[in-house]
């Protein structure tokens, strides 16, 4: 039995538009089930209440696009509070481990925020890593990302980060959103190996995704040793998601989580409001409580109609060999890295944000650094929504930089902050000194959260 | 004139209340004897009468501690439990009491139902609990309150196997969202019905006895709302916890607006805390909590303390001073033979509580055995005293504050409670609620009334009333949690907020009428106005609509606010 610490915030008045699948009606009967259960009210659950998060702890992360202000709503800081307290309770050890049913989600938004891709806006548990590496001092964490979608968005946060293992198994991007997660995708030169990718051939059932995570999840978290295991809970693998085509069910996402054993998970994904999202939150939460779920299951669950294909067992199982030995040759790859691109990597990338209709024009350069993960350059320009272009710099220190790339970074600011005139803003995003600036240039205005 | 009872477990008090002249005529105390409530009730009920003109009594108001007392020492011939819980917890979650047993069927949130009951395995289930000799059976479905149907059909199948059983269903005994709840609350309905209708039919002819048949005879419940005494035999559970109710209401009362407030009700055992905020009694979050279960009974938040004015300050050789929290008779200032909190703020603040001099000479038995001189001792036990009062007062600050929040505004709109006053009532308050609130620096507010200020409350407290109504348009159905009322509705995606809202109020009225307080629906109010668009594809299939109404607790028409 655990101490489980819960924060459910269905937000009731929130949607992005009144039909939108992100829309107040998504965790209504979520909210009956969990209610009607009463499982809030067992002495080893703990609700907590959600708090908003502060702006800084976006800029933690993201380059916002003008501003903070901008990109968010209430609704949002709400979202990644939730995730906050919940990461607070658990590593003060006021609770085994904590899950937090929050909307709106956040996994598909990347470090450079132009607009609502896949429904996210900022991505909750990237805020809540960098606010934990901050205020904690961890270093070493993992993400699992268990939404049928791939973690586009988080992969991308964390792609040049070594310390942060990055595990997304989802539908193969060939037959879904967003069309990225495939194999090759191994991370950044530097953080080779840390980026892991399971695409999954659609109809997976619980039998295939748990034998990735037997064989394949659990080898290499073991491996790499986290301080903290986050699940990126996305609940759209279920049988009955109008938005995938998986065959997973609750009792499948119960018994994930029970091996997975996260310290954290977090509600992402998940749109079939009535015949999934109220059966599997119960099954998390069951699980991540040590509750037994034998008990739990969808009212029209037949055990018969969820048998694996054995050519997706075949499938799966090459995949498997071929992850693991990516994963245990990263040191190497990494080192010859160092010597094909030498000081600085650089690549072009183009970034649709599909909610909002943004087209985002990048190119990103790592200065790659003997002595720590590197700092970034991110040069970024898009059309928003209300016609305005902008065109923007930013600079990422990560959290953990050695002092010369911190001195190196901050130069370059002052740099393009005085001397380009190129840009609408330039951002420096410090998080070794947990310090992030905003500076418009039109009005030669800096706004700083420190 | 108006007539409040609390049955205490320490005190019986009573008051007569003239409310046309807002005037005290006359209070009573004696103490309650456990085994005889009646009795104590009728002592006081017979002083307040002697000698007064019966025909001017329009109301009498009781707030007991039968059920309390039932409940905790487990008394009563217990029920069966025939639970239909479907998927979910493990059913080893739900066997809180002995004698449950677990049949086939479930309904979803919904109301659907997604599997059936069978017939055969009730019908033995009852021929069980027949031959066992049980003569009640709790009907408890998870989601019931959704559709009642399986309920009420093994309802049906007892009453053609085994008429002569009681039965209660849990949908019409405690409808709200939380199946443990009404396992819990069910259970402990039927547990003590039996007893409290005799009480109540005791007390019903004692008042007959006495002439007064007419006069309308309330119970205080647990909300510090009142209820007819005929309704009461419904709900019993619900007068639990009347004491903290007519404490607060009485210290509401006695202030005389809507004030924000902590109110300590210091008597002679215990410290009840409780708050007021603009006017209104914060209530428990979860329910009442009998024997360690959550229930679906509306409660105020109440912190009780082992503390009062009459708890011995002691002293002993490994322990130094302390507060021995079971009280040793009255304070030495009232000729009890130990030095009591009384006696230590008697003689701090030269209080002429009693015989100020038995205070001092406790004081320097005390002080000898201590060997501390006595302005040490005093601090120290001042101290202690409020240590305990101001870490309970800031534990149910911050409880409120942290309640779990369901929608952006309430998390944008942070709660933060901020002690302005402090109201102590009861009869030791006089002697520590100014210190408390001088440290906390807030006023602190003791009415001559304050030490019977809970019979005051019980008298001029208002009938209340608070329901849910779910409407499901898809489905084309509604359901209230209370007493099973449910229907059919029109459906599509055509109804509206204000449609929904007409019948709410039409649900209130019916209630209102069941429940005596039709005079009050016109203070009706929404606490709740949920509507959910459901969207299909990408159509609008429906509309699910949560409403809540209430009528708050208040004070009856008759008692002007602020008139004391």
């Amino acid at each position: 039995m655990n101490n489980t610490g819960v924060i459910f915030f269905p937000a009731f008045d929130w949607a992005i538009s009144p039909t939108h699948p992100e829309r107040e009606e998504r965790l209504l009967y979520t909210r009956d089930q969990i209610f009607e259960e009463g499982i809030m009210d067992l002495p080893n659950i703990h609700e907590f209440k959600p708090r908003l998060a502060e702006k800084k702890d976006i800029a933690r992360v993201h380059f916002c696009v003008p501003n903070v202000d901008a990109q968010i709503t209430a609704a949002h800081l709400v979202s990644a509070g939730s995730a906050l307290v919940i990461a607070d309770a658990v590593i003060k050890g006021e609770v085994d481990n904590g899950f937090s049913i929050a909307r709106p989600p956040g996994h598909h938004a990347m470090t450079v925020a132009h607009g609502n891709r896949g429904f996210c806006n900022i991505n909750n548990e990237a805020i809540m890593i960098e606010y934990i590496r901050n205020k904690y001092g961890l270093r070493k964490i993992a993400v699992v990302d268990t939404d049928v979608h791939h973690g586009d968005g988080s992969q991308e946060i964390f792609y040049d980060d070594p310390d942060i293992l990055f595990i997304s198994f989802h539908q193969d991007g060939r037959t879904l959103y967003p069309g990225s997660g495939f194999v090759y995708e191994l991370g950044g030169p530097m953080a080779w190996g840390s980026t892991i990718n399971i695409p999954l051939p659609p109809n997976t059932t619980d039998a295939g995704i748990l034998r990735v995570l037997d064989n394949l999840v659990l080898p290499i978290l073991e491996e790499f040793e986290p301080e903290l295991i986050v699940n990126s809970a996305g609940q759209d693998n279920h049988y009955t998601d109008p938005l995938a085509n998986m065959r997973f069910t609750a009792h499948g996402y119960a018994e994930l989580n029970r091996r997975l054993a996260p310290d954290i998970a977090v509600l992402e994904g998940g749109y079939s409001v009535e015949t999934a999202l109220p059966y599997v939150n119960m099954a998390l939460l069951m699980a991540m409580a040590g509750i037994d779920y034998s008990n739990l299951r969808e009212p029209d669950y037949k055990s018969e109609l969820f048998k694996e294909d054995p050519r997706h067992i075949e499938y799966i199982d090459q995949l498997i060999s071929h992850q693991l030995i990516n994963f245990r040759s990263r040191q190497q790859h990494i080192e010859e890295n160092i010597k094909k691109y030498g000081r600085e990597y650089s690549e072009h990338q183009q970034i649709y944000y599909d909610t909002d209709g943004i087209s985002e024009d990048q190119s990103r350069r790592l200065r790659i650094c003997p002595a720590c993960p590197g700092w970034r350059i991110i040069d970024s320009s898009a059309r928003h929504r209300n016609g305005k272009k902008y065109h923007v710099f930013c600079i990422s220190v990560p959290a953990f930089a050695c002092p010369d790339c911190r001195r190196e970074a901050l130069n370059a600011y002052k740099d393009v902050a005085a001397y380009n005139n190129n840009f609408d803003f330039v951002y420096l995003q410090d998080r070794a000194n947990d310090r992030y600036i905003a500076l418009d240039k039109a009005k030669g205005r800096e706004e700083v959260y420190e | 004139m108006l007539i409040g009872i609390d049955v205490g477990g320490t005190f019986t008090d009573g008051v007569l209340f003239d409310h046309q002249q807002s005037q005290i005529m006359k209070t009573v105390k004696v103490p309650t004897r456990s085994q005889q409530l009646q009795s104590s009730l009728l002592e006081v009920l017979d002083n307040l009468l002697s000698g007064r003109d019966r025909a001017g009594i329009q109301r009498i108001v009781l707030s007991t501690t039968l059920v309390t007392n039932l409940l905790a020492t487990k008394a009563g011939e217990p029920p069966a439990l025939i639970l239909i819980p479907g998927p979910g917890l493990p059913f080893s979650y739900l066997q809180i009491f002995p004698r449950t047993f677990i049949v086939k069927g479930a309904i979803d949130f919904r109301g659907r139902e997604t599997e059936k009951l069978e017939r055969q395995e009730i019908e033995a289930i009852v021929e069980e609990i027949r031959a066992s000799g049980l003569r009640k059976i709790a009907v408890v479905g998870k989601f019931s309150n959704r559709n009642p149907h399986h309920e009420q059909t093994i309802r049906d199948i007892i009453g053609e196997k085994y008429p002569q059983a009681e039965v209660g269903i849990g949908s019409e005994l405690a409808g709200q969202l939380n199946y443990l709840r009404r396992i819990a609350t069910s259970y402990y309905s039927l547990l003590t019905r039996e007893r409290w209708a005799g009480f109540a039919h005791d007390i019903e002819k004692a008042i007959q006895e006495r002439g007064l048949a007419k006069v309308p005879l309330d119970i205080l419940k647990a909300d510090g709302g009142t209820m007819p005494l005929q309704h009461a035999l419904q709900y019993p559970c619900e007068t639990i916890l009347s004491g903290p109710a007519a404490s607060t209401m009485g210290a509401a009362a006695v202030t005389g607006q809507a004030a924000t407030a902590v109110v300590l009700d210091i008597g002679g055992t215990t410290t009840d805390i409780s708050l007021l905020l603009d006017g209104q009694p914060l209530y428990a979050s979860r329910g009442a909590r009998i024997n360690e279960n959550f229930t679906h009974i509306k409660a105020i938040s109440t912190r009780s303390l082992p503390l009062g004015g009459d708890s011995p300050v002691c002293y002993k050789p490994d322990r130094g001073i302390y507060i021995d929290p079971v009280r040793r008779g009255p304070a030495a200032c009232f000729g009890g033979d130990n030095a009591t909190i009384t006696d230590i703020f008697n003689c701090k603040y030269e209080l002429s509580v009693g015989e100020a001099e038995k205070s001092r000479q406790s004081l320097q038995r005390l002080q000898a055995q201590a060997n501390l001189d006595a302005a040490a001792l005093l601090e120290a036990v001042e101290n202690m005293v409020m240590v305990q009062l101001l870490s309970a007062m800031e534990n149910i600050f911050s409880e409120w504050e942290n309640e779990p929040a369901y929608r952006v505004w309430e998390v944008v709109h942070n709660r933060k409670f901020e002690v302005k006053r402090i109201i102590g009532i009861g009869a030791a308050a006089g002697a520590i609620v100014p210190v408390l609130a001088a440290r906390m620096k807030a006023d602190s507010f003791i009415h001559a009334l304050a030490p019977i200020a809970n019979a005051l409350g019980a008298a001029v407290a208002r009938p209340t009333l608070a329901f849910n109504l779910h409407i499901d348009t898809e489905k084309g159905y509604y359901f209230t949690d209370h007493d099973g009322i449910g229907g059919t509705i029109r459906k599509g995606a055509g109804l509206q907020m204000e449609d929904a809202q007409k019948l709410a109020g039409e649900v209130m009225q019916q209630l209102a009428q069941q429940r005596g307080l039709a005079e009050y629906t016109g203070e009706a109010e929404f606490t709740r106005e949920e509507q959910f668009n459901m969207i299909r594809g990408w159509d609008r299939t429906g509309k699910i609509f949560e409403l809540g109404m209430q009528i708050k607790p208040g004070f009856i028409k008759e008692f002007e606010e602020g008139s004391l």
